[in-house]
C-alpha cells in the first residue's frame, strides 16, 4: 500500500513539473518553446549560462505580461522547456522528437551550431512545428527545401565583415593591401573566400592567403611569409583558439601592419593572449550600449543571467530566435503554427542589433559591427554612429 | 633569404623544444623499457597547471617548474610501483599489452580529470619580452629563453647520466639488469627512480613549452608521437641524437609551411616516422 502511495506521489510530482500542455488556437495557458542547449560537451564554453539566460529571457517578457495575442485579445506567458542537447547532434534528434511528441511544445527555437542545424530542422517539417534556429550560418544548410525554418545567426558568412571593409574606404591613410590568413575550416574559408573577392573589388591588393590546420601551433614559416609581403591589413579569419598561438607569434615576430582584423575577437582570445590582443580590430554582432530594438531587454537578460557578449559571442543569435518567434506570434496574432509560419516569411524581426529579414529559404540578412582592443576593453568603433569609442587609425600598437 | 633564415631560426628552437619532450621518454624507454603513451598528457597536465599558478598568482615560470618537477616526481614514482611495476611479473606479451593498456588508460583518466577540473578550454603563460631585431631577422627573447632553459636541461641531465653514480647505475642496468643487481644496484629501484626522474623533466618541458604555446588536456598524444618519432630517428636512449632529431623535426616542419603548406606541418612527423621505419629501422643515432 505505501509502494503504491509512493508511486502516486511520484507520478503526480512528475506530471505537474511538465510544463502545462499548450493548447494550440485557444487562449489558455501559456505557449511554449521547445530548445535545447549546448551545456555539456565540446560547445558547452559557448552555450553553458545560457540555461539561465533562457529562463530569465522568459520571465522579463512574462513581467510584461507575456506574448500579445490578438485574437486572445490578451497576452499569454511564455514558458521554455529545455533540454541539454551535449553538442550531439543525435541526441538533438531525439530530444526534438520528445519534444514535439511528448512534451507537445508548441514552436521550437535556438538549436546552435551546424553539426546539430543539419540533421534537427527535418523533425520541425515533419511535425508541422515553427522552428528558428540560432547559431547556424551555413547557407547550404537552407537550401534543403525546409517550410518551416529560420535562422537568426550573427552574422552570417556573406554580411560578416561588411562594416569593416566600409571602414576601410573610409580611413585615412588608406590601405592598399591586405593578406589573408585562413583557419582550415569551412565557415572560416567561406569568409576569406567571399571577403578576398570583395576586398579585390574595392580596390585592395590581395597579396596573399596561407591557410594553417588547427593542430599547427609553431606560425614562425606563415609569419615569416605575411611579413616579408609588408601588407598593409592582415585579416585573420579564424576560430579564436585556434589562432592564439598565431597572435602571439605575430606578436613575438613584431608583426607590422596598418591593422590586424580577426573575424572572432573574444574574451577567450583576450584571455589567453593578455596584452598582445590590445589594437586588435573585429567583428561583434552587438554590444551593450548600443541602442535598439529590445536592446534593454536584452541588456537586463544578460545582465541578470551573468553573460557577457564578449565571452559568449554567440549570445544575440540565441537571443534573437526568441525574439523571433515572440514576433512572429504577435504578427500572427493568433497561436497557430501556420498562422506563425506565414508571418514568419513576410516578418521584419527587430533586434538590437537591427532589423532581420528573411529570403526565401529562411536565412537571414544579420550583419556585425567593427570592434577594436583599446586599453584592454572591447570597443564600438564602426559605424560610427554607434561607436562606443573612436577608431585608432593605424592600429598604434601593430606600428612599434 | 632573410625568410629563410628566419624560418631556420624558429625550426632550431622548436625542435629543442621537442627534444626536450622526447628526453624524457628516451630515457624511460631505454632503461625500463615501457612506452609512455601518457608522457605527452603528463606535459599537457603539467602545462595547464603551470598557467593556472601564473594568472592566479603570477608566479615565475622557473618557480613554478621548481615546484612541479618534485610534485611530479613523487606521482611517477608511485604510479610505477603501484600500476607498472607488477606488470613485470606478466609474461612478456602480457606485460607489453597491460603497459599500453595503462598508459594509455591513464592518459584518457588525466585528460579527463583535467578538462573536469580546469576546463577544457586552451591555456598559456601570457609572458611577453622585447624581441631582438637584426635587420630583417627577428628572434623571439621567450624562444631564446625557452632555448636557455633546454641547453641548461640538456647539460645537467647529460653531467646527471654520465659523471654522478645515478647515472652510473642507470647505465648498469641498462646494459646488464642481473650483472648490476650482483653488484650491489637495485634494479627495480632504479627503475622506479628512472621512470620519475623521466617523467619529472617533463614538468620544465611543460613550462617552456606552454610560454610559447598553448595546451589543452587532450592535446597530449599529439605530442607524445611527436616524442616517439624523435626516439626513433634519434636512437633509443641517446640524448644527443634526440636533440639532434627534435631539430630536424622543427626545422623540416618550418620548411614544409615556408616552401608548401602549413596545414601539411603537423602531419610531416607522423610522415617521417614510418620513412625512417623503411629506410633506417634502427634510428639514425646509435643506441645506448
Amino acid at each position: 500500500m505505501r509502494t503504491i502511495a509512493i508511486a502516486v506521489a511520484a507520478a503526480s510530482t512528475l506530471l505537474a513539473s511538465l510544463p502545462a500542455a499548450a493548447k494550440l488556437n485557444s487562449c489558455d495557458g501559456p505557449v511554449v518553446f521547445g530548445t535545447t542547449l549546448s551545456e555539456t560537451g565540446p560547445f558547452s564554453t559557448l552555450a553553458d549560462r545560457w540555461r539561465k539566460l533562457t529562463e530569465v529571457f522568459a520571465e522579463e517578457i512574462n513581467k510584461s505580461g507575456g506574448i500579445a495575442v490578438k485574437a486572445c485579445n490578451k497576452k499569454l506567458p511564455l514558458q521554455f522547456v529545455i533540454y541539454d542537447d551535449q553538442s550531439v547532434p543525435a541526441t538533438a534528434v531525439q530530444l526534438y522528437e520528445k519534444m514535439a511528441t511528448v512534451d507537445k511544445v508548441d514552436f521550437f527555437v535556438g538549436p546552435d551550431w551546424s553539426s546539430i542545424g543539419g540533421p534537427v530542422p527535418p523533425i520541425a517539417d515533419k511535425y508541422q512545428i515553427p522552428m528558428v534556429m540560432a547559431n547556424v550560418a551555413t547557407p547550404a544548410l537552407y537550401d534543403r527545401g525546409l517550410r518551416y525554418t529560420w535562422g537568426t545567426p550573427f552574422p552570417v558568412v556573406p554580411n560578416w565583415s561588411t562594416r569593416y571593409f566600409d571602414m576601410l574606404t573610409k580611413v585615412n591613410p588608406k590601405p592598399q593591401s591586405i593578406y589573408f590568413i585562413t583557419h582550415d575550416n569551412p565557415v572560416m574559408k567561406g569568409i576569406t573566400a567571399s571577403w578576398s573577392k570583395k576586398a579585390e573589388a574595392q580596390g585592395l591588393k590581395v597579396l596573399g592567403n596561407e591557410t594553417f590546420s588547427p593542430e599547427l601551433k609553431d606560425f614562425t614559416a606563415l609569419i615569416a611569409k605575411v611579413r616579408a609581403a609588408k601588407a598593409d591589413v592582415i585579416y585573420i579569419s579564424s576560430y579564436d583558439n585556434a589562432s592564439v598561438p598565431l597572435v602571439q607569434q605575430m606578436r613575438q615576430l613584431k608583426v607590422r601592419a596598418m591593422d590586424v582584423h580577426h573575424t572572432m575577437l573574444t574574451g577567450a582570445l583576450a584571455r589567453q593572449v593578455g596584452a598582445d590582443i590590445e589594437g586588435m580590430t573585429g567583428e561583434l554582432s552587438w554590444y551593450p550600449g548600443v541602442k535598439g530594438a529590445y536592446s534593454e531587454l536584452v541588456e537586463t537578460v544578460m545582465q541578470r543571467s551573468n553573460v557577457t557578449m564578449f565571452d559568449y559571442i554567440w549570445t544575440l543569435g540565441r537571443l534573437t530566435s526568441y525574439l523571433a518567434m515572440v514576433q512572429g506570434i504577435e504578427k500572427a496574432g493568433v497561436v497557430d503554427r501556420e498562422k506563425v509560419r506565414e508571418a514568419l516569411f513576410k516578418a521584419t524581426i527587430r533586434s538590437p542589433a537591427g532589423d532581420v529579414t528573411f529570403d526565401e529559404r529562411g536565412f537571414p540578412n544579420t550583419g556585425a559591427f567593427t570592434v577594436q582592443m583599446q586599453n584592454g576593453k572591447v570597443n564600438v568603433v564602426w559605424p560610427p554612429e554607434v561607436a562606443t569609442g573612436r577608431l585608432a587609425w593605424p592600429s598604434p600598437s601593430w606600428q612599434q | 633569404m632573410e625568410v629563410l633564415l628566419q624560418v631556420l631560426i624558429g625550426g632550431v628552437l622548436l625542435g629543442g623544444l621537442y627534444a626536450l619532450v622526447a628526453f624524457g621518454l628516451s630515457l624511460i624507454y631505454g632503461v625500463v623499457r615501457i612506452l609512455n603513451f601518457a608522457h605527452g598528457t603528463l606535459l599537457a597536465v603539467c602545462g595547464v597547471a603551470a598557467s593556472l599558478a601564473f594568472s592566479a598568482w603570477q608566479m615565475h615560470p622557473a618557480l613554478i617548474a621548481a615546484m612541479l618537477a618534485p610534485l611530479l616526481f613523487a606521482f611517477a614514482w608511485a604510479y610505477y610501483h603501484l600500476l607498472l611495476r607488477p606488470l613485470a611479473a606478466r609474461n612478456h606479451f602480457e606485460g607489453t599489452v597491460g603497459t599500453v593498456l595503462v598508459t594509455v588508460g591513464t592518459l584518457l583518466i588525466l585528460s579527463d580529470l583535467t578538462a573536469k577540473a580546469a576546463g577544457s578550454t586552451q591555456r598559456n603563460i601570457p609572458l611577453r619580452l622585447p624581441a631582438l631585431e637584426f635587420g630583417e631577422i627577428v628572434v623571439s627573447s621567450t624562444q631564446l629563453l625557452i632555448l636557455g632553459g633546454i641547453v641548461v636541461l640538456t647539460i645537467v641531465m647529460h653531467v646527471l647520466l654520465k659523471h654522478t653514480w645515478f647515472g652510473r647505475a642507470i647505465r648498469a642496468v641498462t646494459q646488464d639488469g642481473v650483472g648490476a643487481q650482483i653488484c650491489g644496484v637495485r634494479s627495480v629501484h632504479m627503475k622506479a627512480l628512472t621512470f620519475a626522474f623521466g617523467s619529472a623533466t617533463v614538468a620544465v618541458a611543460a613550462v617552456l613549452y606552454v610560454l610559447s604555446f598553448p595546451v589543452d588536456p587532450y592535446m597530449g598524444f599529439g605530442l607524445t608521437v611527436k616524442a616517439f618519432t624523435i626516439i626513433v630517428v634519434g636512437g633509443v636512449g641517446n640524448l644527443p641524437g634526440a636533440l639532434l632529431a627534435g631539430v630536424f623535426l622543427g626545422v623540416a616542419e618550418g620548411l614544409t609551411g615556408l616552401y608548401w603548406k602549413p596545414e601539411w606541418a603537423p602531419a610531416l612527423s607522423v610522415i617521417a616516422m614510418l620513412l625512417i621505419l623503411v629506410v633506417w629501422p634502427k634510428g639514425l643515432g646509435r643506441s645506448a
